[in-house]
């Protein structure tokens, strides 16, 4: 199992009282698998995927990603585990607007160091040309589309050739044609790179092009 | 070939891109700190210059104590370099008896006498004549700063630091002829820096002139002296000399460098310790307005570095990022400030210490390397106060939860 959770809770501490968004889940995810996360707004799914990405700490429960208990890990750890085996793709438009999109998707590798720059920007290029942005690599965010600019994040998110792609509401603002060629670079990724893809979103008719979905409702798994 | 920021230079760079996303607010912060900076730099320089030039006036010319006849005026800031010009004289034949008091070491006699007639200058010009003893002098010739090559003698005269003749000119003073020996460096005491210095032996041979230019007074009168300057031996108290002076010439009043010294320099001090406390006050405000502001630029980027905590940036890397932008920016607006100080410095130059050189306050600059170093030290204590005022603002912000940093509005 890449992914492995049990009893995964989180609580909000908010003005009127503390608020569980997750109320105890048990999620097990194969290595390969593109599974989508469907649910209505509020009812925990982006919590949950936050905990699952090491972005927000459990309330209770745990959770295993490739046998590492990644809350156990010190913080300087869990970033690295973050930077190294986890891509995340965001509801909202996340380049960075002062960085060229080359420099945006070489951005992860530049954040490891480890990882020397030429190779870094090879690979960078490399992800640019697969997505058809080569011609994009010294422009601005704000000079491209919105289809182009969420290629460029998905480029960025496989830049350190990630086990998992955690991807949130991942076309929530892209028209039906652009939506639908998002999630089939999604799906080419899952079958060409065995990549293991798992997805948040309302969208029913794209859920229904992932391997295995499930619903949660008011925090919890639903039927 | 595009452009491609490398290894640890692109959070940096990220940093000073950001700096620009916003620049009307940006240029304010340059413009409080180059202010701020700006007053730092000039107090200091001026601080320290004024600090200079009383230390020159007060120290390098080593005398510990005046004496001088009991009704003599004397100038406090002139006092332990010469004798002011008074017609209140005393005797040299007192000379061998204050120099063997206990406790003296050195005693440089001399008379001083202010004339408009020496016909030196202008027409009516004012100039203090000093006459002293080349064999005793310990607080004139320390400050030759060109001299001919050869002993002083009789027929040459020094001029003070602010006179403009060359060395070897030949000058007629008192219709007597006379040779510039010497040139005295920029002393910082005004008594000094328009001076004409002789022996006792040229005064000597033109008494008779100016005596007959300047009628019968009585510092022209023979064998008479303006005062005397000591040197204290090591370990003798300005204390005890002055008792032992006064027990044995009561017509004598002792001027005692030490006290004033003290007096004076505590008084510099607490201006000093003024300007410190000044000083420390608007490193604190730019270190305020600094976490002020920086609350709020971080406030409207949490979703961006909430991006970046995603992607794998350590904390110290968030923080490296905020606090470079702080730190270059107060730079930036030091450096700003430091070059508008010398500017406004320009212009004191100008005025004020033109004004105050015209009416014999001699005013010492800081030389250039020194400026230099404070306008450096400057930038760089107001850049390091730019990132501490950045730094809880940063330490916090970095500390938050990824998930909660992107779900926040920015």
């Amino acid at each position: 199992m890449i992914v492995s959770c049990v009893d995964l809770a989180k609580a909000y501490v908010a003005e009127r009282g503390e608020i569980e968004a997750v109320r105890g889940i048990d999620f097990e995810m194969r290595v390969g698998e593109f599974t989508s996360i469907v649910g209505r707004s509020g009812s925990g799914k982006s919590s949950f995927l936050a905990m699952i990405g090491g972005l927000s700490r459990p309330s209770r429960g745990s959770l295993r990603i490739e046998d590492t208990d990644i809350w156990r890990l010190s913080d300087d750890h869990l970033a690295d585990f973050r930077n190294r085996r986890i891509g995340f793709v965001y509801q909202f438009a996340s380049l960075l607007p002062t960085l060229t999109i080359i420099d945006n998707v070489a951005l992860p590798a530049r954040l490891d160091p480890t990882q020397d720059s030429a190779s870094a920007y090879r690979r960078a290029r490399g992800w640019l040309d697969q997505f058809s942005l080569s011609q994009y690599l010294d422009a601005y965010p704000s000079e491209i589309s919105s289809g182009e600019q969420r290629r460029a994040v998905l480029a960025r998110a496989l830049m350190n050739d990630p086990a998992l792609l955690l991807a949130d509401e991942p076309t929530s603002d892209l028209d039906e044609v652009t939506e639908g060629e998002i999630v089939e670079l999604f799906r080419g990724l899952n079958r060409e790179h065995n990549l293991t893809v798992l997805m948040v979103t309302h969208n029913l008719r794209l859920a229904e092009q992932t391997d295995r979905v499930i619903h949660i409702a008011d925090g919890r798994l639903a039927a | 070939m595009p452009n491609r920021l490398g290894g640890g230079f692109l959070l940096a760079g990220m940093a000073l891109q950001n700096l620009w996303r916003r620049e009307a607010r940006t240029l304010l912060l340059l413009a409080g700190v180059a202010i701020c900076s700006g007053a730092v730099f000039t107090g200091d320089v001026l601080m320290r210059s004024i600090e200079s030039s009383m230390s020159v006036g007060f120290t390098r010319l080593g005398a510990d104590m005046l004496v001088v006849p009991a009704g003599a005026l004397t100038n406090i800031t002139a006092a332990l370099l010469t004798a002011e010009p008074t017609d209140q004289t005393f005797d040299d034949s007192d000379l061998a008896h204050l120099q063997a008091i206990k406790g003296v070491q050195k005693l440089a006699p001399q008379l001083v006498f202010r004339t408009d007639a020496s016909g030196y200058g202008g027409k009516g010009e004012t100039v203090d004549v000093i006459a002293f003893d080349p064999a005793r002098d310990f607080t004139i010739q320390p400050w030759l700063e060109q001299r001919l090559g050869r002993p002083i003698r009789k027929g040459d005269i020094i001029v003070g630091g602010r006179r403009e003749d060359a060395l070897g000119a030949k000058l007629l003073l008192f219709e007597s002829p006379v040779t510039v020996y010497g040139r005295l460096g920029k002393t910082g005491v005004g008594t000094h820096e328009r001076a004409l210095f002789m022996t006792f032996e040229t005064l000597a041979e033109m008494r008779l002139a100016m005596q007959r230019i300047c009628g019968q007074q009585a510092p022209l009168a023979p064998n008479k002296l303006s005062g005397a300057l000591l040197q204290l031996s090591p370990g003798a108290t300005s204390q005890q000399v002055r008792f032992a002076v006064l027990a044995n010439f009561p017509r004598v009043k002792v001027v005692a460098g030490e006290s004033m010294l003290a007096s004076i320099r505590q008084g510099l001090e607490a201006m000093v310790n003024g300007m410190l406390v000044l000083v420390a006050i608007m490193f604190v405000s730019i270190a305020l307005m600094l976490s002020v502001l920086f609350s709020a630029i971080i406030a409207e980027r949490k979703r961006e570095l909430g991006m970046l905590r995603a992607m794998g940036a350590r904390r110290r890397q968030i923080m490296g990022m905020l606090l470079t932008e702080a730190g270059v920016a107060t730079a930036v607006g030091g450096l700003m400030g430091v070059v508008l100080g010398l500017l406004l410095m320009r212009v004191y130059e100008r005025s004020l210490v033109y004004h105050l050189d015209r009416i014999g306050i001699p005013f010492v600059w800081l030389d250039g390397a020194t400026i230099g170093v404070i306008g450096a030290l400057c930038i760089v204590l107001i850049s390091l106060t730019g990132a501490a005022g950045a730094l809880y603002p940063a330490w916090r912000a970095s500390g938050v939860e990824p998930y909660a940093l992107m779900r926040s509005e920015g």
